[in-house]
């Protein structure tokens, strides 16, 4: 993983699925996330339906990992707020005259866990899927190329953006910047690098919209990809069952609330 | 100042192994050349001799100072560095406010820093345009600019990545000029380029790179005169040195003047 992009190059089932399909899964997840109303319901979409994918898309690793790193921080500050803070009858212990609740507890989890599944989905979709074409996908169904082109800039322009900070750093090292020294020389980097950074990222995006400009970028013609994505019928109507899984979900929850 | 690097290797994260046992020693005040092709260890070996790389075998000395032992920071009192790109590295909104940074940082006095501003725009011909806007120079003078930053910070060792890299005949005459002024000042120069008839025409010894080691070091009559060895690392000597080898002539001119002398010689045993 390195900068704005996540995928992870492997040869898998996962990875060979069209991207609206895993867009679909993603959608699923965020409902579910969204609309399950227990903590064990959650862990078991993830332990049975998560976890499984990311093994299929041989990711196991990798995706457990972000998924700690990521939702590990929430679980822990979650679980302290809800478990002194949102009350509750079965006390656990006491810190002076904060009691730390079981159903707070419970309220931290689920919460924790409502993240986990939403992240799950999308992490899957990230680490198997290359941005470009998850925007190929999008475009062929009507997504704006401009607003794709945007939108993939943004996310690839940060690896370029990390090796031209560093080339900076050290720029300004050279010219006797210390960094070693806490926080005040970090503070002091600042605008020595700040300065050459945005200067030459917007040279960079000058440069660059030249040379779209050059390769016909903004001709009206119907735009042709080099390469295409493999759908299938069965893909199709995976995607639906997904998508209508997901909107079932939402509705289910928005009746439960209602009653 | 010498410097002196022994059995030093790097490695990058990447599992890159970008230098591998390079021993080399820089006697003060010398005008060296390094030459390969992208990716033969150059910039790295430069790196670390302004301690923004460490060595992970090996040691590497300026002076008496054990690089491994003194920050980045620290060394920029001994080793100026310019880099390629001077974009990387302009911030200020004066030339003279940009160029003051350096000796700033080092903990010079307001007066040292003015006279050294004043002597280093001077020296690149910058002199009139102290109070301008770095970036209402065109690209070639912010290579200046950025070479101008560099010697102000007064180090005796300077190590400069493409000084010639953009510029124009009168930018190349330029640097040319500004070398030659530094060198005579006694300062120890090292110039990555790979512009080859400008390191034959300046540099008193000439190093080649190749994967990660040193494949030739020497005089540049030395260097350029082993056509295989210079082939294997993917360098090609400066077009004189090639028509000089296409003649068949036995010496290797490194200047306009010492083909001209050379080729007279030639004809002169031709003829006879």
């Amino acid at each position: 993983m390195r900068g704005g992009s996540i995928y992870i190059e492997r040869t898998s089932g996962l990875h060979r699925l069209h991207p609206l399909t895993k867009v679909a899964l993603t959608a699923l997840c965020f409902a579910s996330a969204a609309a399950l109303p227990s903590l064990a319901w959650l862990l078991a979409l993830f332990v049975g339906l998560l976890l499984p994918l990311a093994i299929w898309g041989r990711l196991t690793a990798a995706f457990l990992k972000s998924c700690l790193l990521v939702v590990g921080p929430f679980v822990i500050s979650l679980t302290i707020i809800q478990g002194f803070f949102s009350g509750g009858e079965t006390v656990l212990f006491r810190l002076g005259r904060f009691a730390f609740t079981q159903e707070g507890l419970l309220a931290g989890l689920t919460f924790a866990a409502r993240l986990l599944v939403a992240l799950g989905g999308t992490l899957l979709l990230m680490q198997s899927t290359p941005q470009a074409q998850l925007m190929q996908a999008l475009t062929e169904r009507g997504f704006p190329p401009r607003l794709a082109y945007v939108v993939l800039t943004a996310i690839q322009i940060f690896p370029s953006f990390q090796d031209r900070a560093q080339v900076i750093i050290d720029a300004q090292q050279a010219r006797g910047l210390e960094l070693q020294s806490g926080l005040l020389s970090r503070v002091r980097l600042l605008l020595p690098m700040v300065g050459p950074l945005i200067l030459g990222s917007v040279m960079d995006v000058s440069e660059r919209a030249m040379a779209l400009e050059a390769r016909a970028f903004s001709s009206p013609a119907p735009k042709t990809s080099l390469h295409s994505l493999a759908d299938s019928p069965s893909q199709r109507i995976l995607r639906w069952l997904l998508v209508l899984a997901a909107a079932a979900l939402l509705a289910w929850r928005l009746w439960s609330a209602l009653q | 100042m010498n410097l002196r690097a022994e059995g030093v290797s790097f490695r990058y994260p990447s599992g890159v192994l970008a230098l591998d046992g390079v021993s080399l020693d820089i006697p003060s005040g010398q005008l060296l050349a390094i030459l390969g092709e992208n990716g033969a260890g150059k910039t790295t070996l430069v790196k670390l001799f302004n301690g923004l790389l460490r060595p992970a075998q090996g040691s590497v000395h300026i002076g008496d100072w054990d690089t491994a032992q003194h920050s980045p920071a620290a060394l920029a009192s001994r080793v100026g560095f310019l880099f390629q790109n001077p974009d990387d590295q302009l911030f200020e909104r004066t030339l003279a406010r940009e160029v003051a940074y350096g000796p700033r940082n080092l903990g010079a006095s307001e007066a040292e820093v003015a006279h050294r501003v004043s002597r280093a725009l001077k020296l690149v011909g910058l002199q009139d345009m102290a109070d301008a806007h770095p970036y209402d120079l065109p690209a070639p003078q912010r290579k200046l600019l950025a070479l101008a930053a560099t010697i102000a910070m007064d180090t005796p060792i300077l190590v400069l990545d493409e000084p010639t890299i953009g510029q124009d005949e009168l930018g190349c005459r330029a640097i040319s000029r500004i070398l030659t002024d530094l060198h005579a000042m006694g300062r120890t120069l090292m110039m990555i380029s790979h512009d080859m008839d400008f390191c034959a025409e300046h540099a008193e010894r000439l190093v080649v790179m190749l994967n990660g080691k040193i494949h030739l070091d020497g005089s540049p009559a030395e260097v350029l005169s082993q056509t295989k060895k210079l082939d294997e690392a993917e360098v090609a000597p400066p077009q004189l040195v090639r028509l000089a080898q296409a003649l068949k002539m036995r010496a290797t001119p490194l200047t306009v003047d010492e083909f001209v002398d050379e080729y007279k010689q030639w004809r002169k045993k031709k003829n006879k």
